[in-house]
């Protein structure tokens, strides 16, 4: 066998590139292709809004709450906007690969876990504006929020943390699954189903009892306990989950488990696109 | 930059080199079966068989899109294995399907590679606005691609692969599923690439006449293997000067051992259902003709014609190109 040396041609000169400009370049074309798209930014806001500002409400009424439980359940759409909002962003995946420009990115001089990281990038931007438009109507509709500067940052913490895991769960199956009506048939069972369980409508201690075991385990329990906790001052869901005392150390290990949960489904989505994407 | 012409030179250094590759599909389905061949620096290289052959997965394990099962694979020196970034920055490739942002403008798409490929800002207007207007497309570059026609489509590729002034551009079946005005425009337009003589080129193709016309050299790839590789004359040269073509109504094979019996066909006769093809190598076809008369061989019909490369395919695979494809 013959290896022939890179000195066997003349390779020309390339201009030297920032390495972050191909991820900006990736982000821009998403993001453009998503604003094309008006289903993508609209529709996982309808049923979070309709959540906060009618159910929440009559729920109140109905059941002779207080304005606690509009506030409750209006942090706890956040945990149904997210998943819905990232998830939807994953149909991009598998409208590029059908019949969009995938090959053509696969075959550019970039590595491929680029094109996971500006879908990311684009879905993060995304659902972070649909979460301040989900709040700024939740405010103007008279619901209080008691958050502090350091509870913003639990909130932001945990909101973004369980937005970059979320769509490393959206990617990885939209690399795995061949087509889209498929893809949108598994939405509800990880975008809505954990949500009933996670406590977004009452606390998973009334759940029964081997629910409420099973929810301490799905991040988005721990994400929407840390997006009150930041939101409301609320440190009920962190009791809920722990059981400790000491609030600041329940938040801190809920955002490790969401930290976690980001970092490996970020690594698993990029290493299925990789296998599914390149034969 | 300096110009093209200085830094790529035609010369005979292998701008593509592969070495035994092989692809074995999972489920053992063996697409390419070790081939070997090497394309020179400006060379028009075609890789010419039906669908099924082996040539996209070829293609797309030089443009690292589908990972070799062995052998070794070099784009512009760079191991397509070990090197897939380099080999990917000299390169473009031009897909056998539509691989377009449908939404995005023309513009946007080629503005998309340009950046991909570093491609200096300034640079890339210029080169846009250059290629837009080669090959047709300066009304349509700011409309949104999904509002462009087939060939439309097709030529915007072409000019996207082109952006980044690519050592070695890909041609996968570039017209195939287009009507027969715009598979002549860009034939056109490849032969114009072709006769800038900068550009390396690997086309796969289905149709001959494009093989013909566009490639200086062809491998013919069946079933996973190269069964032949040479420039187009070279191969049809094989066949000799002329070919005597008869239909027989009873067994040709018979037919055909008794033609050689008597000297009339070589070992490079061959048959396909009832027609016999005699290549002729020295022997005028008038004088052939005469001589299958005068045998016991009673054919329903009898012509001679000049060899084509449907001719070499034919005698190398045992069945029609057209029909295979």
């Amino acid at each position: 066998m013959t290896a022939i040396s890179p000195e066997a041609v003349l390779p020309r000169p390339r201009a030297a590139r920032n390495p972050f400009s191909p991820l900006a370049t990736l982000a821009a074309r998403r993001f453009q292709l998503s604003t094309r798209t008006p289903r993508e930014l609209i529709v996982p806001l309808l049923t979070p809004i309709m959540f906060a500002l009618v159910i929440a409400p009559a729920l109140k009424q109905a059941l002779h709450t207080s304005a606690t439980y509009e506030a409750f359940v209006a942090t706890g759409t956040v945990g149904l906007l997210i998943p819905l909002n990232t998830m939807f962003a994953g149909l991009g995946v598998i409208v590029d690969r059908e019949s969009g420009a995938q090959r053509e990115l696969l075959a550019a001089p970039i590595p491929r876990a680029f094109l996971v990281l500006g879908n990311l990038a684009v879905a993060f931007a995304i659902t972070a504006l649909q979460v301040a438009v989900l709040i700024a109507v939740a405010i103007a509709r008279g619901i209080h929020f008691h958050a502090t500067g350091t509870g913003i940052v639990w909130f932001v913490a945990a909101a973004s943390l369980f937005t970059i895991g979320m769509y490393g769960a959206a990617e990885t199956l939209a690399s795995r699954v061949p087509k889209a009506e498929e893809y949108i048939a598994r939405v509800p069972a990880i975008a809505i189903v954990p949500w009933f369980l996670a406590g977004s409508l009452f606390p998973i201690s009334a759940l029964p009892g081997f629910l409420s075991w099973f929810a301490k385990f799905l991040p988005l329990t721990h994400g929407l306990a840390l997006v009150r906790y930041g939101l409301l001052g609320d440190s009920t869901g962190l009791h809920n989950i722990w059981r400790l005392h000491d609030a600041t150390a329940m938040a801190s290990l809920s955002l490790l488990v969401v930290a976690v949960f980001a970092a490996v489904l970020t690594m698993v989505s990029i290493r299925v696109f990789r296998h599914s994407a390149v034969h | 930059m300096q110009p093209r012409s200085r830094l790529a030179p035609r010369i005979n250094r292998p701008q593509i080199a592969v070495r035994q590759l092989r692809k074995t599909y999972p489920g053992g389905v063996e697409a390419v079966k070790g081939i070997d061949f090497e394309v020179g620096s400006g060379e028009v290289f075609g890789l010419l068989g039906p669908n099924g052959a082996g040539k996209s997965t070829t293609v797309g394990m030089l443009t690292t899109t589908i990972v070799p099962s062995g052998g070794r694979a070099f784009v512009a020196g760079y191991d397509v294995a070990t090197e897939p970034l380099s080999a990917r920055r000299v390169s473009s490739v031009v897909f056998q399907d539509a691989v377009v942002d449908r939404t995005l403008t023309g513009r946007r798409n080629l503005d998309v590679h340009a950046r991909l490929w570093a491609v200096d800002p300034e640079t890339a207007r210029g080169r846009i606005a250059e290629l837009a207007n080669t090959l047709g497309l300066d009304e349509l570059l700011d409309r949104p691609v999904s509002t462009y026609s087939g060939g439309e489509r097709r030529r915007l590729e072409i000019a996207r692969a082109l952006v980044s002034e690519p050592q070695v551009l890909f041609l996968d079946e570039p017209t195939v599923g287009l009507d027969p005005r715009i598979r002549h425009e860009l034939l056109d337009v490849i032969g114009r690439l072709r006769d800038r003589n900068e550009i390396t080129i690997l086309l796969t193709t289905h149709y001959l006449d494009e093989a013909e016309r566009l490639c200086d050299r062809i491998a013919i790839i069946h079933s996973g293997q190269i069964v032949a590789l040479d420039a187009p004359a070279a191969l049809l040269a094989g066949l000799g000067h002329e070919l005597v073509e008869l239909r027989v109504d009873g067994d040709a094979s018979t037919a055909l051992a008794s033609l050689r019996a008597r000297g009339i066909a070589g070992d490079d006769a061959f048959t396909i259902g009832s027609t016999l093809t005699v290549p002729l190598h020295d022997r005028a076809a008038a004088h052939a003709m005469a001589e299958i008369h005068q045998s016991e061989l009673a054919p329903s019909s009898i012509s001679t014609r000049q060899p084509t490369l449907d001719d070499v395919y034919l005698q190398l695979t045992g069945a029609r190109l057209a029909e295979a494809a």
